[in-house]
């Protein structure tokens, strides 16, 4: 009878911790709404377009992909969209870029990232080199301002903005939204080392966006994006952003291995690398200038 | 006072020479000084003045902002009726031409750097041609198309020459990138230009590359015939701009660039807070559209255009304070100096008194007056401080032309107040006859006591202490 008794609780104490996991996971992963803790359930987002992510859930791609109308190919970009963002929970990450240039050497800066995708929000910290250490950039409500600790003041950017006179712009380190900025003029197939690959030709849909012509090439198996092509007005080449490295996250996939090669200057190049993915709920109040000034401190 | 105080003070100056010379010598350095910096801080703030004047274009600078459809300010405007509006508002209008602007990064090879790029009408703006020296190309290969005017410290960084090609990237006037294509026609010497850097190509070309269409410019530049006339000029368009319903202000320029987030909080001020008033960088008249809530206020506004005028003192404004600063410096080491000689004045004639006490008493004895006594000593200070502030301000004439042929670096702090490469020296005669007053002023104040001391001497007792 004891020994049942044992058994019993051993096996109830399981039970337990497997429960407390479960919830723990959960909690993680989709706190409960509205309860001041960022994250939320799950909704349209702030700049979709209404049925972004409803219509693109059950939407059947053709098989053969020279097969791919231009409302395929928008919606295969509509995917690598979403499944490269966290419409579901918030995400914080390190990252780490390393910009080389031919006039200025090798520049190597490390930074913790807080973004709400579904706010199309984003909170950046400076953690190396030391003597910019504290230095911030903060994204909310379509204001974007740059924070230096040293004269404590704040001052106005873009996304259009360069970041560190490097490859990277502000708009990298954003949720990706070219289903919305642009549209299909142009579909190809083609490999790409050993991937087969689908190419399309995009232009945008108005000119506010910062590159008129893109072209992106999509692996056709998994749905990423292997590489982006953008042109200037005038169709020359500006950049080559390669995404050579992807992780799963639940339903996401994230390129953790970014490469953006200038078009004009080919030496000039900038690898930014994700780590320590996380996408535990960030409270409401990162996204705020007073914490940026109060954590930069 | 009269003639024989004077002729008195005369010999009493030249009596003692080497004292003379000495106190003198302090003095007239004082006012060589102050001529110094009075002239160079004058030719520092007009040359500031026409460096500017070239660097934004024009004495004054009507610039517009178009509402975008997303609400974003651009930097363009397409409304010729302005441009008709400038020029009758005010007849002292030399030029009147239209120019674009903005930043761009011109690459050659592997290497890149960031300028200011203005389309110019090489026809139409004359100043540049006489402003810009040109040390390699010549203008008549600048009205080809796609030709560039570099200056010499980009093009000596780039190691570049005329007929080289180079790619210029920009973003449109809507903030697209584009990248095009230029062949360097001529270089100028910016060493001669204060240090500028800017890159000038034809205005047609610009607004190609910024995508505006050919009727839309960024701004109309204003050479007056009276640079000094600029900010009547500017009262006089803003207001005949307001009255016939364009939503025009004045103060500080939100920004340079085609486009930028202080430029919407410009706009946002000026046109779409609903009510004509105060802006937030001065004061704004005419029309505003009517709306409540930021969103309805951008939509309501989109299309609106916003225009701005500015003059070249408000963009000189921050580097003129400094010029102002370097003056205040000049007067405290002037006052200073002038303390310093006062004291010496002051002491040598309580020297003067104890030596001339019997000369004094031997005056009073044969007639001479206490206030002939004073009148001699105030003239004889008079004599030696103004002789002496005369000779440092005509000595400081030829020394300050002197130190303006010495050659500066033009790409240093102070490139901006250097004409050519060299400091500007303009006296001004209303500044020289101030210090000589001044000078003057200061010395009668040093004589004073002695003076009076010598004035009150009583004559029996100078004969007997002295006898």
């Amino acid at each position: 009878m004891v020994n049942m008794e044992r058994r019993m609780t051993s096996k109830m104490s399981l039970v337990l911790f497997g429960l407390v996991l479960i919830f723990s996971a959960k909690a993680q992963g989709a706190p409960p709404a509205g309860g001041g803790q960022g994250g939320g359930a799950p909704m349209g987002g702030i700049g979709l377009p209404p049925g972004f992510l409803e219509q693109n859930k059950d939407y059947q791609f053709p098989d053969d992909i020279t097969k791919y109308s231009a409302t395929d190919f928008l919606m295969l970009v509509r995917r690598t969209d979403i499944r490269s963002s966290f419409y579901d929970s918030d995400m914080t990450a390190t990252i780490t870029t390393v910009s080389v240039s031919p006039d200025k050497g090798t520049f190597v800066r490390k930074e913790q990232i807080f973004r709400r995708d579904k706010d199309d929000a984003f909170l950046m910290l400076t953690l190396e080199p030391e003597s910019r250490k504290g230095q911030g950039m903060l994204r909310v409500d379509n204001n974007m301002w740059r924070y230096d600790p040293t004269s404590r003041k704040f001052t106005h950017t873009t996304l259009k903005d360069t970041y560190e006179n490097s490859t990277v712009r502000n708009n990298d380190f954003r949720r990706w939204q070219r289903s919305i900025d642009y549209s299909v003029e142009k579909i190809t197939t083609g490999t790409l080392g050993n991937y087969t690959v689908i190419i399309g030709e995009l232009k945008a849909n108005n000119d506010e966006v910062p590159f008129p012509y893109i072209r992106m090439y999509i692996e056709k198996d998994r749905k990423i994006v292997l590489k982006v092509e953008e042109y200037s007005l005038s169709m020359k080449l500006l950049r080559t952003a390669y995404y050579t490295q992807y992780v799963q996250i639940g339903n996401s996939f994230v390129p953790t291995v970014q490469i953006f090669q200038d078009g004009l200057i080919p030496e000039k190049r900038s690898q930014v690398t994700y780590t320590d993915i996380s996408t535990k709920p960030v409270p409401d109040y990162y996204f705020t200038k007073e914490y940026l000034e109060r954590v930069s401190q | 006072m009269r003639l024989i105080h004077l002729k008195l003070a005369a010999r009493n100056v030249r009596r003692q020479p080497h004292r003379t010379i000495a106190l003198g010598g302090a003095v007239a350095f004082s006012a060589l000084v102050m001529t110094l910096i009075s002239g160079f801080v004058n030719g520092m703030d007009s040359a500031i003045q026409d460096n500017v004047t070239l660097y934004s274009g024009g004495h004054v600078l009507v610039a517009g902002y178009t509402v975008s459809w997303s609400g974003r300010l651009q930097s363009r405007f397409a409304d010729e009726a302005v441009a008709n509006i400038v020029q009758s508002a005010y007849p002292e209008i030399r030029t009147a031409s239209p120019i674009s602007q903005t930043r761009a990064t011109v690459v050659f090879g592997s290497r890149e750097v960031q300028l200011s790029l203005r389309g110019v009408d090489w026809a139409k703006d004359e100043l540049y041609h006489s402003s810009l020296i040109l040390s390699k190309g010549d203008w008549k290969s600048l009205a080809a198309p796609r030709m560039m005017l570099m200056s010499a410290q980009t093009a000596a960084r780039f190691g570049l020459s005329t007929g080289d090609a180079v790619l210029v990237r920009l973003s449109t006037a809507s903030g697209q990138q584009n990248v095009t294509d230029y062949t360097v026609a001529a270089i100028y010497d910016d060493g001669a230009a204060g240090g500028m850097s800017t890159a000038f190509v034809a205005f047609s070309d610009l607004t190609a590359d910024l995508n505006m269409k050919e009727h839309e410019q960024q701004a109309i530049a204003i050479f007056l015939k009276n640079s000094t006339s600029a900010e009547n000029a500017a009262q006089t368009i803003t207001k005949a701009l307001s009255e016939k319903g364009y939503t025009v202000s004045r103060g500080a320029a939100p920004t340079s660039g085609a486009l930028s987030a202080s430029s919407e909080s410009f706009v946002s001020s000026v046109v779409g807070s609903g009510a004509a008033g105060t802006a937030a960088t001065g004061t704004t008249t005419g029309t505003a559209a009517g709306s409540s809530g930021a969103g309805a206020s951008r939509r309501a506004v989109a299309g609106t255009v916003a225009y701005y005028v500015s003059t070249v003192q408000e963009l000189a404004g921050e580097i003129s304070s400094a010029l102002g600063s370097i003056r205040w410096i000049g007067y405290a080491v002037f006052a200073l100096m002038l303390i310093v000689s006062a004291t010496g004045i002051s002491n040598s004639y309580r020297m003067v008194l104890l030596e001339r006490t019997k000369e004094i008493g031997m005056l009073r004895c044969i007639g001479y007056k206490k206030k002939d006594v004073f009148s001699s000593f105030i003239a004889e200070g008079i004599l030696l401080a103004g002789g002496a502030a005369l000779v440092g301000v005509i000595l400081g004439l030829p020394v300050g032309f002197g130190i303006g042929l010495v050659p500066f670096n033009p790409h240093g702090d102070f490139g901006t107040a250097l004409v050519q490469g060299h400091l500007k020296f303009v006296p001004s005669i209303g500044q020289l006859a101030l210090i000589l007053v001044f000078v003057t002023i200061v010395a009668v104040a040093a004589v004073f006591l002695p003076a009076k001391k010598a004035a009150d001497v009583v004559p029996v007792e100078a004969l007997r202490k002295t006898a």
